[in-house]
């Protein structure tokens, strides 16, 4: 059985990769918001997604998250007419990826937020098993 | 030597209700997922009193059991519910942690001065 006190510190492990598979996936997602196809009238790339599913560890009572699916969004691309464009079809339109910068900077700042919340629950955790500790090294 | 058998659950409890604060926290963006919160310490204190006599050693342990108590969640009252259906609230568990480790300096502490209570009176004879 798991150290009820060392529990927190493993959900917040999970809180943490969760959080930066979604920083992952955004940043993935930016880096490529112009990447169009490489032949004409090619499809660009298309935006990916990422969704969490909770789950209760029978060992320490507690749900941890873990990642649910790895996905793409299946909006429409955006289409652009430059006929100059190598990916440009027939009648001069590029198709853009269907990647919203702003939304997935707002995505990256959130998931940084969530980082930091779990960061700060391991540092909690810290706290009281030093305390414990601590109530040893006291005792003459 | 009722104070350190209080105080450990204490800390028990403590350490459980910093569990499920990390559970929420970490469940923070999943969709649909419920905010739980543990049953309060009062209660863990009253269940406590009741407990089965052993008077052969073949019954149940049921002190033994209640030694490593699974304290009981429960769905926390939604403050807020996102879009997603997910009922987290990132400052307020933020500020449960806070006060889940102070509390438990508070019995730290405690238990640190009893013993030294202890050890004085030891070292005096």
């Amino acid at each position: 059985m798991t150290d009820p006190l060392l529990a927190p510190l493993s959900v917040a492990a999970s809180g943490l990769h969760a959080q930066s598979e979604r920083m992952l996936i955004a940043a993935q997602n930016i880096a490529n918001a112009r990447t169009t196809g490489n032949a004409p009238g090619a499809d660009p790339y298309r935006r990916k997604t990422i969704s969490f599913v909770s789950e209760l560890d029978r060992q320490t009572g507690v749900e941890v998250v873990r990642v649910a699916r790895y996905g793409t969004d299946p909006s429409p691309f955006k289409v652009e007419y430059n006929p100059g464009h190598p990916a440009a079809d027939r009648n001069g339109y590029v198709k853009l990826p269907n990647v919203n910068t702003l939304v997935e900077t707002a995505d990256l700042r959130d998931a940084n937020r969530m980082y930091q919340a779990n960061l700060q629950v391991v540092r909690q955790a810290r706290e009281i098993v030093s305390m414990t500790i601590d109530l040893l090294r006291t005792g003459g | 030597m009722q104070i350190f058998s209080i105080a450990s659950q204490r800390a028990q409890w403590l350490s459980a209700k910093l569990g499920v604060i990390a559970g929420n926290v970490a469940n923070a963006s999943t969709p649909g997922y419920k905010a739980r919160e543990i049953t309060s310490f009062s209660a863990v204190l009253e269940n406590r009193q009741v407990q089965m006599a052993r008077t052969h050693p073949a019954h149940l342990n049921m002190a033994g059991e209640a030694e490593r108590a699974r304290f009981e969640t429960r769905e926390a009252e939604a403050e807020r519910m996102s879009h997603s259906g997910n009922t987290v609230s990132l400052e307020k568990e933020m500020l449960e942690g806070a006060a889940t480790v102070r509390a438990f300096r508070l019995n730290t502490g405690v238990v640190r001065a009893y013993h030294r209570m202890f050890l004085l009176g030891l070292k005096d004879n």
